[in-house]
């Protein structure tokens, strides 16, 4: 599998489902069941619900964890689900635009300046976004190398 | 000494007088420890730890109207905050986290390095950030091996994660660290007779093993606070449901506004005043999103407050100098519902106009 997971408490999961109906996703979403996905994962029959749009609908309210008895969750299968479908380039326009101005910027979006003025706000601090690239660069540099070494860079 | 709220085990009022409760334990008060606790609170106030502010993306982008009315707040209470150079989005959970986990976690180390050199803590007006902080926070400090990883990077660019700063939530932050009875001093006017629904914002709590700060299924500090203001808090059926804002950042529109519809029309059904949440998110969400409907004939009223505003409102600012006018929903009808109220002189005074008149103290 393209991303982690534990097997041993996702196997307890699939026998339990206590998180579903406090999930609001579950209750307001038709055809949104983690506890399918969960099976197929556990099939080993997952592929189809990677460029399923349900894997993003989980809202990531963390509900699920606090209910787990095992501190685990729905929400686990689903990251893990939505990291391939994303290493894919698969994933929801919005969630790439986001990712890229993300490393381009380091922000979501710049201070809204007139705005400011208008309310009298003080001028707006810098990002650190320099520093931000250099890191981004650092972080593929040690992934490219982990690779060529079979090493884990995550 | 301290008890559970409302049940004082003090054997001084043991005639059946019940103090009004305030806050955890204050039933047990006299009135001399209690007048005695308000001198103290400005000492509280000057001992604080200094903070710094992450007021996060969404707020600098989208509302700095959110900015004005924290700071007109953070000023009033002379709270010791500073702002940081170099802070960079937090960075949002299912924008980055989906795509690299490894750029979340060194993105957020990084912003709390920031904290760690000043050594000073970090209070955001933004769930979200202090959620996705925290919960780096505590995977790295309970992982040294992970730890040492993340540092091998910030090394390079001169930092180190440590992390010993308290992130905390504004509400949290004003419930633990200020206290009610410093709120309630700051206030000119309370809001009694106003019925506020809240919105927590999944955020502010969860996941509590990283943020600590409330029962993440059953959370309190935010209803405190809002009864220490004298306003009802509503109690509903989707109180805690999530906002539903994270569907429209991965393009389903229409299922965000579903769930928006889901809690308006409950909260036009127990007739609440208003919405009041802190979360820039979950303000787009009912705010925006709610306009949106509204322009296409589907109008539920709902006025959208944050915190800060509701408490800079109570201390005597105008809706105005709050940034309140920037809302897309209308939010004078709550206003002028509780300026309505104000003419009438609030219980406290009553009685303490009752104390002063000739004979109340039996002088003649």
């Amino acid at each position: 599998m393209e991303a982690s997971l534990n097997l041993k408490l996702l196997e307890m999961c699939s026998k339990c489902g206590a998180c579903f109906s406090i999930c609001p996703s579950c209750v307001n979403i038709p055809g949104y069941d983690p506890r399918e996905v969960i099976k197929d994962i556990l099939d080993g029959s997952h592929e189809k619900w990677i460029n399923s749009k349900h894997i993003w609908e989980c809202l990531e309210c963390h509900y699920c964890l606090e209910m787990c008895y095992q501190h685990y969750g729905f929400e686990n299968a689903m990251t893990a689900m939505r990291t391939i479908a994303a290493k894919r380039g698969v994933h929801p326009t919005q969630v790439k635009r986001g990712w890229e101005m993300f490393v381009k910027t380091s922000r979501l979006g710049e201070p809204a300046i007139p705005a400011r003025k208008k309310l009298g706000l003080p001028e707006a601090k810098g990002s650190g976004a320099e520093e931000f690239k250099k890191l981004y660069a650092l972080l593929k540099e040690s992934r490219e190398k982990g690779r060529g070494h079979g090493g884990k860079t995550e | 000494m301290l008890t559970q709220i409302g049940r004082p085990v003090c054997g001084f009022f043991g005639n059946g007088w019940k103090p009004r409760p305030l806050f955890k334990g204050a039933g047990a008060l006299s009135y001399v420890s209690t007048q005695r606790m308000f001198g103290r609170i400005q000492g509280i106030l000057e001992l604080m730890r200094e903070f710094a502010v992450f007021w996060g993306c969404t707020i600098q982008t989208r509302f700095p109207f959110i900015e004005k009315s924290t700071r007109i707040v953070l000023e009033a209470f002379k709270l010791p905050y500073r702002d940081v150079d170099g802070f960079t989005c937090c960075p949002e959970k299912s924008l980055v986290n989906n795509v690299d986990h490894g750029m979340f976690t060194l993105t957020a180390a990084r912003n709390v390095a920031l904290v760690d050199e000043l050594d000073c803590d970090l209070v955001s007006p933004c769930t979200g950030c202090v959620s996705n902080l925290a919960t780096v926070e505590s995977e790295l400090n309970a992982n040294p091996k992970e730890k040492d990883h993340v540092n091998s990077f910030l090394k390079q660019v001169g930092r180190e994660f440590k992390g010993k700063a308290k992130l905390s939530h504004l509400v949290p932050f004003f419930h633990d660290t200020v206290g009610l009875h410093a709120i309630k001093r700051m206030m000119k006017k309370d809001f009694s007779g106003m019925k506020i629904a809240l919105h927590y914002g999944c955020h502010m709590i969860r996941p509590s093993h990283a943020l600590k700060n409330d029962d993440p299924l059953i959370p309190k500090k935010f209803d405190n606070i809002i009864r220490a203001m004298g306003a009802e808090s509503l109690e509903f059926p989707t109180k805690l449901m999530c906002c539903g804002q994270g569907l429209d950042r991965i393009d389903q529109h229409e299922m965000a506004l579903h769930f928006a519809r889901i809690k308006l029309r409950e909260l036009k059904a127990i007739g609440a005043d208003a919405l009041v949440l802190c979360c820039p998110s979950c303000f787009l969400q009912f705010d925006n999103n709610q306009f949106l409907m509204e322009k296409e004939g589907e109008k539920y009223g709902i006025p959208v407050i944050y915190f800060t505003e509701l408490l800079g409102l109570s201390m005597g600012y105008s809706p105005d100098e709050l940034g309140m006018t920037a809302h897309r929903v209308d939010c004078m009808p709550f206003v002028k519902k509780w300026e309505s109220l104000g003419e009438k002189a609030s219980r406290d005074e009553d009685l303490s106009e009752g104390l002063n008149v000739t004979g109340a103290e039996g002088l003649g």
